[in-house]
């Protein structure tokens, strides 16, 4: 609870380095703010190349696309804000050892400013289905409005992720390599790319569903590209590994916080 | 508001401090970093999570502080001083809440602003107008209060046009000028300052101590750590010397900033001094001089230190014709007299006086030194003396300091109050210091007669008042 008031007390902090931090990142380039909406896109293209031309899949009806940009996004965000997390307090180390500092924040920062980003690339989804309706191959469905919703459960659970390895990472090093490793796993072993339904063998789609990003990229694909809602075990999922993992990381911050300063 | 570290909660918890009388609160505070290799990351991760601690193997720990205490009044200016090492800045980031104590307990009540590194937190790509705004709320500030603080930051930047630029574009002296101005906007009730006053060029150096000092007058608790000793002896109220760890004084900061010279010269030149501790009788022993630092500030007893090779054997107070006085009548001539026993021949020397109010303001100081006689030598004993012509003080009581020290201010003896002396008057002037007058009246103002009773006395008959105060005066036995 206490964590939660002072979380409360840093908003204003945590939203003043957020928009440090967006726009340190484009300060300087030329394209500026449009490469947060042009990345997702660029990415798109080539998988979508890679995946229509080269690997063409048949199991997903419709416009594979689609279906691609619906699951890379989350999982986007998941992956960049937790490999950001991991170096978020050491990169910061003036921060934790010179001012008195929230190193809570810290995480929370780069989870809200990836949060943007995602946001940021929601309007081109949209306008590629709105594109794809036109031409008549999928119709826009009214689950879309249940975007937020997910968004908030996924950003809860993303959080938590960033806050535990964020603390974690200062006291392991090697935890940024490893969840770096992790990363391109998980990537695969989340049904971005493929339909869960689709795998055949009953103990690996077990497996796939004891990733934690399965019932979030899978609830995404349902309401942007298939048009039904959420599954009840994914929504029941969802909302316990996003409860799991706040509990999580404020526990292991909690217990951390003391030392960072020290161990950094 | 209030905040309490440690592992040691008060009774009563920590928020009755709110009301607190005095700013900061330190109690057997004591603190070990642990070391920790490579190999062993995981442990340290397990056994932080587990214990909340960074423990690994028991002896692979470093004491940088030892059972610290000490308690810092509201609006106190507190120095610490120390060797490099010595615990000072681990001092100042327990305080300040960055790290906390292995043991012991802090109670710090207001609001806190640490300057420990100036600018920590600016970010490099963008703009000073943001990096205010960002490193104000990093400071506590919420977005309207830095709204209202803006102009006076930038203006006490002195950054002017370049506040819109990127802050990577901006020289270090600009950088740091930029994070003083906001630290010092922060309008904190405790303002920690660590080494940072020594940044800039000389101009910025003195405008920030100029800040302090306004600060200071308003009320602000201000705590520093620095090497500078003169800003130490200049600002601060009271002073603290650590060495490995260990409060060696507390007190006086003009006493405790000469104890620790006199150490550092000492283990500076090691056996190099000849005098043994106990042919010098005058000053005190080291044990002695901590006993005394942590006494009340202005006792009444004198307070003497230093390093023994050169003593003043006495001081006194003379009439022109070589009495010793210890009440005197303003406007009388007097002379302060230094009979100086030489033990070590000396060629750097220094001899200073200063003139004290009993309420601890200083009336008057000054040293051979500041007055440009430059030492020679200093081979046998010989007597010093401080001729006035006349001593234009206000009635009151007053002390007196004389030392004999080096041009780097280390005390061979520094006789803190070594002299008390009334001045008698029976004008009930005011203020210290009384300049030789008299009035002249023309035209139509007239006065009755002069009250003799009020007029000023000479030496011997203030003494006689002095010793009488509290009788009726007898008029008959005045002229």
């Amino acid at each position: 609870m206490n964590e939660l008031k002072s979380l409360y007390r840093h908003r204003q902090l945590i939203a003043a380095l957020t928009a440090r931090d967006l726009k340190a990142r484009y300060r300087g380039s030329i394209l500026g703010f449009f490469w947060s909406l042009a990345n997702p896109l660029l990415l798109l293209s080539v998988y979508t190349l890679v995946f229509t031309v080269f690997f063409p899949q048949q199991a997903v009806k419709g416009p594979y696309p689609l279906f691609l940009f619906a699951g890379i996004l989350p999982w986007t965000f998941f992956s960049a804000a937790v490999l950001e997390a991991t170096t978020s307090i050491s990169s910061n180390a003036g921060l934790i050892k010179k001012v008195m500092f929230p190193a809570e924040a810290l995480p929370l920062v780069v989870v809200s400013s990836h949060l943007v980003h995602f946001a940021l690339a929601m309007p081109i989804l949209l306008a590629a289905t709105g594109a794809f309706a036109v031409a008549h191959q999928i119709s826009i469905h009214w689950t879309i409005a249940l975007v937020p919703l997910l968004m908030i459960l996924q950003t809860l659970f993303v959080a938590g992720v960033a806050m535990t390895v964020a603390s974690a990472s200062v006291l392991f090093r090697d935890l940024r390599d490893i969840i770096t490793n992790l990363m391109q796993l998980g990537f695969f072993i989340t049904p971005i790319i493929y339909l869960i339904g689709n795998i055949q063998s009953r103990p690996l789609r077990a497996l796939l569903r004891l990733n934690p990003m399965t019932p979030f990229v899978v609830s995404y694909q349902d309401v942007l590209f298939f048009g039904h809602l959420p599954g009840l075990a994914d929504s029941l999922l969802m909302v316990s590994y996003a409860l799991a993992s706040l509990a999580l990381g404020f526990l292991v911050f909690e217990r951390l916080r003391d030392v960072l300063a020290e161990a950094i | 508001m209030s905040r309490s570290v440690g592992d040691q909660r008060p009774a009563g918890g920590g928020r009755g401090a709110a009301a607190a009388s005095f700013a900061i609160g330190v109690e057997n505070v004591s603190k070990s970093y642990r070391l920790w290799g490579r190999r062993s990351q995981f442990a340290t991760l397990k056994s932080a999570l587990l214990k909340r601690d960074l423990k690994l193997e028991p002896d692979a720990s470093v004491p940088a502080l030892k059972k610290v205490s000490f308690v810092i009044d509201r609006g106190e200016a507190f120095g610490i001083i120390g060797r490099n090492g010595s615990g000072k800045s681990t001092l100042l980031k327990i305080i300040s809440g960055i790290l906390k104590p292995t043991s012991g307990r802090v109670v710090v009540s207001g609001r806190v602003a640490a300057l420990i590194e100036l600018g920590a937190g600016f970010h490099p790509e963008i703009t000073g107008r943001e990096n205010i705004y960002i490193n104000g709320i990093m400071l506590g500030l919420t977005r309207r209060e830095i709204d209202q603080r803006f102009d006076r930051i930038v203006e006490f930047s002195g950054i002017g046009p370049f506040i819109d630029q990127p802050v990577k574009t901006y020289s270090s002296g600009m950088y740091v000028r930029l994070g003083f101005a906001v630290a010092v906007h922060v309008d904190p009730d405790i303002l920690l300052i660590d080494e940072v006053l020594s940044v800039g060029d000389e101009e910025f150096s003195q405008k920030c101590v100029a800040k302090i000092q306004e600060m200071k007058y308003r009320g602000v608790t201000l705590m520093f750590v620095t090497h500078q000793l003169e800003q130490v002896r200049n600002l601060c109220d009271r002073a603290l010397w650590l060495d490995h760890g260990e409060a060696v004084a507390v007190g006086d900061p003009v006493r405790v900033v000469d104890s620790y010279l006199q150490q550092v010269a000492g283990s500076r030149t090691a056996q190099g001094v000849v005098v043994s501790a106990t042919a010098v009788p005058a000053p005190e022993t080291e044990a002695q001089a901590e006993e005394n630092a942590a006494s009340p500030r202005d006792s009444l007893e004198e307070e003497r230190w230093g390093s023994g090779e050169v003593i003043l054997r006495r001081v006194a107070l003379v009439d022109d014709q070589g009495r010793e006085l210890v009440a005197l009548g303003a406007g009388t001539p007097v002379s302060i007299e230094l009979d100086v026993e030489v033990r070590v021949p000396q060629d750097d020397f220094v001899f200073g006086i200063g003139i004290y109010h009993a309420d601890g303001n200083c009336v008057y100081g000054t040293n051979t030194e500041l007055e440009g006689f430059m030492p020679q030598h200093l081979d046998r004993d010989g007597r010093v003396r401080f001729a006035m012509r006349s001593l234009d003080l206000v009635a009151g009581s007053y002390r007196i300091d004389a030392a004999v020290h080096t041009r780097n201010g280390r005390a061979f003896d520094y006789r803190r109050g070594c002299i008390r002396f009334v001045v008698g008057a029976r004008v009930h002037d005011i203020g210290v210091y009384r300049p030789q007058h008299h009035w002249e009246f023309e035209g139509g103002i007239t006065f009755r007669e002069i009250d003799l009773l009020k007029r000023n006395v000479p030496a011997p008959v203030a003494e006689y008042i002095r010793d009488n105060e509290d009788e009726p005066p007898r008029p008959k036995k005045r002229k």
